[in-house]
């Protein structure tokens, strides 16, 4: 009940942060003419797609978790 | 080669961030990449995954994406039972045939032997200057379990183009066919019969016959932010509603005597383990990535948690020192500590009333796991580049947990669990 309760509150408090972030990243980020690092294909978090959905089928065959970095449902019989 | 103004390119590279499976590849050129995976663990099961991938800009500003998984596995799997200080034997899964556990030793059941064949596809477009829509299907197959879903995404960029929020869904229809039928949960596990169908039958749950369906719905919602010229953090939230067939039908649990009997601790039997039909997942998962002078490091951390107990921690430390000659290495360390579900339990006892559910899949237990690796990247040439990459993770659980009791203190009931896995990768724009 407490682990239910905490999880409501933190549901809760995430959407504060959320739309808190959406309302103060209009003061963050970079002119266009500054992306010269940005552009860089280490810069891409997406670079290494592959290895990284290879990496999460391992463990979401061995653990009890997925989701987070992308959908966390079903496709495969091991877990 | 088709270069695409840099606008585009972010824009594409976000969309693949959020359509977590989707096959959309976030480069800003043709490629094709393809990877190889040999994952073993110490004396139990070995797998090999292959993966091609290719994305392609098509007209009408379309992006294709293409990937194709094949995956092979073999070897013994922990079955769930306990350790014993006599010989077990267990009727293999099929329901004909049986295998035997020596004293002492975590019995493994050895007839697992699976291939899968994995298909996406996805189609992404920008929807004028600031939206990118996206879609995808895929399908899987295994000789026991079977799955097709689609998904779509949308994402937007706001302020300059330095923020860029997201929401995609996908569904998923998984059929599940165990070896030998749907064992009936909870019931005795008999001994072989030769006929192979003693599995067979109506399940409590009321579906009957040999398959079982399972449905899995995902959100995510993701907001990306540009922080400086050299730092971009991620935050998503992801929510999965799994229903229908969620146990594992190859999973048992030992019935032991009661600490009253002359050997407490000792197996009476075997019972097939049930879970609930209803699963709610969510997770919240930050990332962050900096540029420092020429290398970048990456920090991630997921917190888990869903309506079965489960709560877990994950953090990810990927450090790219780049060389000037374009080589690269990269250490990579992986924490992750997970809480037991509320139905977990190491095994019953003889005489008690069953639970509702109960599984002793030590999947589904307490534990901590730590991965530790490295990566090796080289040019080829301009065009292409080849990752070599060895990683260890070994799971560290309650090897003597305090419900244990007569013989069940001397055995380990969570056994340390240590795997290599060396991956192949290779990526080559066109």
């Amino acid at each position: 009940m407490y682990l239910k309760r905490s999880a409501k509150w933190l549901s809760f408090l995430l959407l504060l942060i959320a739309a808190a972030s959406v309302s103060g990243c209009a003061s963050m980020g970079v002119k266009v003419w500054e992306r010269d690092i940005l552009a860089k294909p280490q810069m891409q978090m997406d670079a290494q797609a592959i290895d990284r959905s290879m990496d999460d089928h391992i463990y979401f065959s061995k653990e009890a978790s997925s989701g987070g970095r992308g959908f966390g449902g079903g496709g495969c019989g091991c877990n | 080669m088709k270069k695409r103004e840099s606008i585009k390119f972010a824009v594409t590279a976000l969309t693949a961030a959020l359509i977590g499976s989707s096959a959309v590849h976030a480069a800003d050129q043709d490629q094709v990449e393809s990877s190889l995976l040999i994952y073993s663990e110490k004396d139990r099961v070995s797998a090999a995954e292959g993966i091609v991938g290719i994305s392609k800009h098509l007209r009408g500003e379309f992006l294709l994406g293409l990937r194709l998984t094949y995956d092979g596995l073999t070897g013994p799997s922990p079955n769930g039972a306990t350790p014993s200080s006599k010989i077990q034997t267990f009727t293999r899964p099929s329901g004909s045939g049986s295998y035997d556990t020596q004293p002492g030793r975590t019995p493994l059941d050895d007839t697992f032997k699976d291939t899968r064949f994995a298909a996406d596809a996805s189609l992404g477009r920008p929807i004028g200057r600031m939206t990118q829509v996206s879609t995808g299907f895929h399908l899987s197959t295994e000789h026991d379990y079977s799955s097709f879903g689609f998904n779509a995404g949308l994402t937007r960029d706001l302020f300059q183009r330095n923020t860029t929020i997201g929401l995609s869904g996908a569904y998923s229809r998984d059929a599940v066919k165990p070896e030998g039928g749907v064992p009936v949960s909870l019931s005795t596990m008999l001994p072989p019969s030769g006929d192979g169908d003693e599995h067979e039958g109506e399940d409590d749950d009321g579906e009957g016959g040999d398959s079982r369906n399972k449905d899995v719905i995902d959100a995510v919602v993701s907001i990306n932010q540009v922080v400086d010229r050299s730092t971009i953090v991620r935050l998503n939230y992801s929510y999965s509603h799994s229903s229908g067939y969620l146990t594992d039908p190859y999973k048992i649990l030992s019935v032991v005597q009661d600490a009253s009997s002359p050997t407490p601790g000792a197996p009476d039997s075997y019972i097939y383990e049930k879970r609930p039909t209803g699963r709610n997942k969510q997770a919240v998962y930050g990332e962050v990535r900096r540029y420092l002078g020429g290398h970048t490091i990456d920090l991630a951390y997921r917190y888990f948690w869903d309506d079965w107990g489960v709560r877990s921690h994950t953090a990810d430390i990927f450090f790219a020192w780049q060389f000037k000659n374009g080589h690269a290495i990269q250490p990579h360390v992986r924490w992750y500590s997970q809480s037991a579900a509320d139905f977990h339990r190491y095994f019953t006892i003889k005489g008690e009333p069953l639970p509702e559910n109960a599984t002793a899949d030590s999947r589904l237990a307490k534990f901590d796991a730590l991965t530790l690796g490295m990566e090796y990247s080289l040019p080829f040439n301009s065009v292409s580049r080849l990752r070599l990459t060895g990683e260890y993770y070994t799971q560290m659980g309650d090897t003597s947990p305090p419900e244990a009791f007569g013989e069940l203190r001397q055995y380990d009931l969570f056994p340390k669990l240590k795997a290599f896995m060396f991956r192949v990768g290779f990526v080559r724009d066109f």
